[in-house]
């Protein structure tokens, strides 16, 4: 059994499933590229115009860095405090309820009530169209909101480590891992309670809000453009803090060995609190953007959200920062583009499918061995 | 990088408290050249190395009487040791001997069970490792003591993390103690040679200009034309003031050069004099050091 089972390991790392892959991949390619030209040569799938096909890709990439920020945090947790945090995509919801309750504060106050606004709910009739959230009616609200969303959910992440993490620490990963599920539970259930457990609408919807690219034939929503601004610019600044501070070289310096971090005299607490901050406030941000993104919210998305985060992370190697992001856009491309050929219903297994083709071919994933760096 | 993978391997091992050097199975194998000897058996102690284990004078590092382990398992029992203040000192002993242990110990890793920890004076118990260092001690463990992804400049900088600036002119002198450094400190220190990984270690642990240097088995995986070069450099830096305590395999080397020197066996002092005369016994040679 052993034998055949290592044999089969070996031959999918070797050479056979790299081609095999490659081949696969290259009938995609020639498929995709008979499907632009407007034949029909594959079984499944007919054609498709070149804008779609370019507004997949623009969708991959809006969603694939949403979800690669997300990752950042799940990556930093994992090769900082060795274990994979199952709290982390209920750390998304946090972000997106409190920020857009502070966003809804701003662009609605005085004509909703107040209690209404902080809990995202339409009240009396009006609805979130009433309240008119919108990055290009709202600019102040929106941003405002991004901002509460990472400081809000940088708090409690930090509240979930003192209260359940900080006391465990000398525990072994899966010890800690599952009283993050724990801690996901409680945190998921908390939002249901205070922001009810119906989905609805957030942001208004604008006529003027697409921005044509004529040239690449691509439509852009105002929404979409935010949040790659944002992202790359959180991302960019995440980079900067990890390469050029002397934080950022602490967390490394910890990533790569934590026993050797505390002889050296790197405070440890103090690293591990920043993590949880900037790890904990780019899920909030990204949480808040997802719903800038769908329009809607609802009190469990992020754990619905958390599978993807993992695959992107794993993919990319875990416990790379980069990694994350690279995973992230993978996984947001393909979720898309898979649509081509697949019911879009099926687009997630079409992701799961890349990453465990990718662990298969190089189970260290895109940027493994390289931790935080 | 298969380096490196073996150095994360290296870590997970690390995570266990209990070293091989001082695990309990290596306990019971470990003095073979006891058995031939039952003079050393016996416990009679043999005459003509030293048997007082504390110096007369002032030390700057002052162990009495200290016992500790790892969790429930007691390794060091009324260790006495004394390091003076520009002192050179080895310890040796078979495996399992408790070496590392009263290194780690010193810097508040183990699990501390009763006796004197005093440095400069002061008890140093109960410290948080960065209070240890500020206090000036540094310390550089036996296995993987880079950290591999940060470059050579930022692991030096790491060794001055309590500082709220990064001493340039202390990552100069330390350029001007290893030149090699210099050339390479953009590269990662995980790319580096293992004699240069030891550098960079050393350098470490000197960006405070510690009064006392902790070494854990420098010489250990370093091929063996480096192993002198590397005992050269432990030799310069202990010149220039500053205190050095060293457990060492190559035990004859090391007390070759050392001030003084102590053998633990089973986690007791067994023998404590001046490196020569430790090296010219008849009985330590027996026992210790291959005849």
């Amino acid at each position: 059994m052993g034998t055949t089972e290592s044999s089969i390991v070996d031959a999918a790392r070797g050479r056979p499933g790299l081609l095999l892959v490659a081949f696969l991949g290259g009938l995609l390619l020639v498929d995709l590229a008979a499907k632009l030209a407007g034949l029909s040569l594959g079984p499944i799938g007919g054609a498709i115009s070149a804008d779609r096909f370019g507004s997949n890709l623009w969708n991959g990439v809006v969603i694939g860095l949403v979800i690669g920020l997300a990752g950042i945090g799940l990556s930093m947790t994992y090769s900082i405090l060795s274990f994979a945090n199952f709290s982390h995509g209920d750390l998304l919801s946090t972000g997106a309820f409190t920020g857009w309750g502070v966003a809804f504060l701003i662009a609605g106050f005085g004509d909703i009530p107040v209690r209404s606004l902080l809990t995202v709910r339409d009240a009396g009739g009006a609805t979130a169209g009433d309240i008119g959230a919108h990055i290009l009616s709202t600019p102040v609200a929106i941003l405002v909101g991004l901002l509460a969303a990472f400081a809000i959910t940088a708090a409690v992440a930090l509240a979930l480590d003192r209260a359940f993490y900080k006391p465990m620490r000398d525990r072994d990963g899966i010890s800690i891992l599952i009283a993050s599920i724990g801690a996901a539970l409680i945190v998921r259930y908390a939002i249901q309670f205070v922001y009810g457990s119906d989905r609805r609408g957030v942001t208004a919807s604008l006529d003027a809000s697409n921005l044509a690219f004529a040239p690449l034939g691509l439509s852009v929503n105002a929404h979409e453009l935010t949040i790659v601004v944002a992202a790359l610019g959180l991302m960019l600044a995440m980079h900067f803090m990890l390469q050029r501070t002397k934080l950022g070289t602490a967390m490394r310096a910890m990533a790569d060995n934590k026993d050797l971090a505390l002889v050296t005299g790197i405070p440890a607490e103090r690293v591990v609190t920043a993590t949880w901050i900037i790890g904990g406030g780019l899920a909030g941000a990204s949480g808040y953007l997802y719903v800038l993104l769908r329009g809607t919210i609802q009190f469990d998305f992020g754990w619905l959200l958390l599978l993807l985060i993992f695959a992107a992370v794993i993919l990319g190697g875990i416990g790379s920062v980069y990694g994350a992001i690279a995973g992230g856009l993978v996984i947001g491309i393909v979720f898309t583009t898979s649509t081509i050929w697949i019911p879009s219903d099926f687009n997630e297994a079409a992701a799961f499918a890349v990453m465990i083709t990718m662990l298969l071919l190089r189970p260290e994933g895109l940027f493994g061995g390289v931790s935080t760096a | 990088m298969s380096a490196d993978e073996a150095e994360a391997t290296d870590e997970t091992a690390g995570d266990d408290p209990v070293d091989a050097d001082d695990s309990p199975s290596a306990e019971g194998d470990e003095t073979p050249a006891a058995d031939e000897t039952p003079a050393a058996d016996t416990g009679e102690t043999p005459a003509a190395a030293g048997t007082t284990h504390t110096l007369d004078g002032d030390a700057i590092l002052r162990l009495r009487d200290l016992d500790a382990g790892y969790g429930d398992l007691q390794i060091l029992s009324d260790i006495d040791l004394d390091v003076a203040d520009g002192e050179y000192v080895t310890i040796v002993g078979p495996n399992g001997a408790g070496k590392s242990t009263v290194m780690k110990t010193v810097f508040g890793l183990t699990t501390y069970m009763d006796g004197v920890v005093e440095f400069e004076g002061e008890s140093i118990h109960g410290l948080a490792p960065e209070q240890i260092i500020r206090e000036g001690i540094g310390f550089v463990p036996q296995n993987d003591n880079v950290f591999p992804g940060l470059s050579v400049r930022e692991n030096l900088e790491m060794g001055a993390y309590i500082l709220d600036s990064v001493p340039e002119d202390q990552i100069e002198e330390i350029y001007d103690r290893f030149p090699i450094l210099r050339e390479r400190k953009e590269q990662k220190a995980g790319t580096l040679s293992g004699g240069q990984r030891q550098m960079v270690a050393m350098g470490r642990a000197l960006m405070l200009d510690p009064d006392l240097l902790l070494l854990d088995e420098p010489s250990a995986g370093l091929a063996p034309d480096l192993v002198a070069d590397m005992f050269d450099r432990i030799d310069r830096i202990n010149d220039s003031g500053t205190a050095v305590l060293m457990v060492e395999q190559n035990a004859k080397e090391a007390l070759r050069r050392c001030d003084r020197g102590y053998v633990l066996v089973n986690g007791e002092n067994r023998y404590t004099d001046r490196g020569e005369v430790l090296l010219g016994d008849e009985d330590v040679r027996k026992d210790f050091l291959g005849g």
